[in-house]
């Protein structure tokens, strides 16, 4: 690793990159290629979306909700549903609610999955990267058979859902389930048997229990770090409230926490197993009745308009807990006020600490460890401040400089490669 | 000292704590049942209430006794005569199944005097929510070590203040209707 020589040059990734589900900048300060301090600074794509619920009824904002965020969208209406019901005192009909947690665990799967790949491919391991995405589409199938979409379903309303689980939907569901029984393995062994993938997140943008606690940390980004973080297990809602979540933590599984990009790993890949047994007991525990509190939507609109009170609602979305607040006034058919707290809004606080210390070729994995979206740069502008001369480093150079730190490894560990790795001519 | 979640924090304790805090004043506590599953059960319960600014950081401290104070997000709002921020706080966020207690406190500033100390130097989270509450309904937080503006552009009007209701808020010229 190039060493510095006590300059230190300021190094923008962001706002904007093909690979950026939500556009964000991290303004780093790199002596040599390690990063001594970081500033974020979000804001890039601030759509104004809670001032437009002012002029829009709650029916109308599920929509809006549904649109913060296309791998987690079910999960934003479930909580925005779930504030506006605690708002207006909404009961939910059994039946909806376990169908809710079916599909927030089905949205976990594709999330994580999906993570997992573009992880192994920011570090140049792009058999892996291709195994996961054709693992996902199993996810995507079982989606758009029960909801008409791979994204943005559509089915979630106040007091219930507007999807039933029908008989085809149960079968491909438990297709699905026994898929991934017996596919995932392979990723996995891929994944962890690899000596060089050890190499690359063991140790990199280490986040300490403490500073998880102190920043506020959530998900699985908090469950790295060993805290047993999980409203599913602290704050059971839905069907959680009879089916029992254990967190996923390192410690349980390695035997001690490292905090690192690999545990953030681990936690994500176990996940997908922990969402697997989630998806059985909630299909076995299906009960039979209503989808909705109040079908016929003039009345619920009705009902609504007279609602007065505040709700609250946070869920363990896939990246963390996703909290949604909103104010109901009587007399007011909008929404009077709401307040959307995505997971990476708090995880983000915690990025300064991870990029500490790290170098410059680990910053793509590091950005990735927090948040499944985001996955690599296409530009970054360096400035030197003392003679005020810039240049641009492309994508390319840097996904070069990330690969060959690999390859490095690869040369240099002498640990053999095992199983499914080789295999796959990773 | 260490920063920890206490895994032995009794949600069930909670409500003698908050009123030993509020006093009489706890017959105003909204106490919101969360129910889930079949039995429709109670799994958690959450606090709304009201407090005066000087109380925020002794109920925090007070908080912090109990368990590491677990910062979801502020909301806030113009009421007309006043700003409303809300606090959304969680304990026992590790301790156990159902373990989680909501603690909501609301506290209103008067539009002459738009401050509140900062919570950052008792929990670095809050970070990004008092700035965003800085920048769209004009709140001061006194102790907030960067108050940069987070959400709304470089070149953004620091007089306009986009979520109030008041003229502080945005004019038509600053909408964009979309079709």
């Amino acid at each position: 690793m190039a060493t510095g020589e006590g300059k230190t040059y300021k190094v923008p990734i962001g706002p904007v990159h093909v690979g950026l589900k939500e556009p964000i900048t991290a303004w780093l300060d790199v002596d040599g290629e390690r990063v001594v301090n970081a500033t974020i600074r979000p804001g890039a794509i601030h759509r104004g979306i809670e001032y437009m619920a002012r002029e829009r009824n709650p029916i109308q904002v599920i929509y809006l909700a549904e649109r913060i965020c296309g791998i987690c969208s079910f999960a934003h209406i479930t909580a925005f549903v779930r504030a506006v019901e605690d708002a207006a005192k909404i009961p939910v009909p059994l039946r909806a609610q376990y169908i809710r947690t079916i599909l927030l665990e089905l949205e976990r799967l594709h999330s994580h999955i999906l993570w997992a790949g573009v992880a192994c491919y920011t570090i140049g391991f792009d058999a892996a990267f291709h195994l996961g995405m054709q693992l996902r589409e199993q996810i995507m199938d079982v989606l758009e058979i029960m909801t008409g979409n791979r994204v943005n379903y559509g089915v979630g309303t106040v007091g219930g859902v507007r999807r039933d689980i029908t008989p085809a939907v149960a079968s491909a569901i438990h297709a699905m389930a026994n898929f991934y029984r017996i596919h995932f393995r392979t990723f996995v062994d891929a994944v962890f048997e690899d000596p060089v993938v050890k190499a690359r997140m063991r140790g990199v943008g280490v986040l300490s229990a403490e500073d998880a606690v102190r920043c506020c940390a959530l998900g699985p980004t908090a469950r790295g770090s060993g805290l047993r973080l999980d409203l599913r297990h602290s704050a059971p809602y839905e069907a959680y409230g009879d089916i029992v979540v254990k967190p996923v933590v390192p410690q349980d599984i390695f035997g001690e926490v490292h905090g690192d990009v690999f545990d953030r790993f681990a936690v994500r890949a176990l996940e997908v197993y922990q969402s697997l047994d989630i998806i059985e007991k909630a299909m076995e525990g299906l009960p039979e009745g209503d989808l909705m509190w109040e079908p016929k939507l003039p009345k619920l609109l009705a009902y609504l308009k007279q609602a007065e009170g505040e709700g609250f609602a946070a869920l363990e979305a896939p990246r963390g807990d996703d909290t949604h607040v909103v104010r109901l006034v009587k007399g007011d058919e909008n929404v009077t006020s709401w307040k959307v707290r995505a997971p990476t809004y708090s995880n983000a606080v915690s990025w300064p600490l991870m990029f500490r210390q790290q170098e410059l070729a680990d910053v793509p994995l590091i950005i990735n460890s927090i948040d499944p979206c985001i996955s690599c740069m296409e530009r970054v502008l360096t400035t030197d401040r003392s003679d005020g001369s810039s240049r641009v480093l492309e994508g390319k150079h840097l996904s070069d400089l990330c690969r060959a730190k690999s390859r490095a490894w690869g040369v240099a560990s002498d640990l053999p490669r095992t199983g499914t790795a080789r295999r796959m001519g990773a | 000292m260490t920063v920890a979640y206490n895994a032995r924090f009794v949600p069930a304790a909670f409500p003698d704590v908050l009123k030993g805090l509020l006093g009489d004043r706890w017959k105003e506590v909204r106490v919101h049942d969360r129910p889930g599953g079949k039995e429709g059960a109670v799994q958690y319960r959450e606090y709304w209430f009201d407090l005066a600014r000087e109380e925020l950081l002794p109920l925090v401290d007070a908080l912090s006794s109990l368990d590491a104070v677990h910062f979801h997000v502020l909301s806030g709002d113009d009421m007309g005569d006043c700003v409303a921020l809300v606090y959304h706080f969680s304990l026992g966020s590790a301790a156990g199944r159902g373990a989680r207690v909501g603690v909501f406190p609301r506290v209103c500033l008067p539009k002459d005097d738009l401050s509140v100390p900062s919570l950052w130097s008792r929990i670095p989270g809050v970070e990004y929510s008092e700035r965003e509450m800085r920048e769209f309904l004009g709140v001061t937080f006194e102790g907030l070590p960067n108050t940069a503006s987070i959400f709304l552009p470089e070149d953004w009007d620091e007089n306009v203040k986009p979520w109030r209701r008041d003229g502080a808020g945005l004019a038509p010229e600053h909408v964009r209707e979309l079709s």
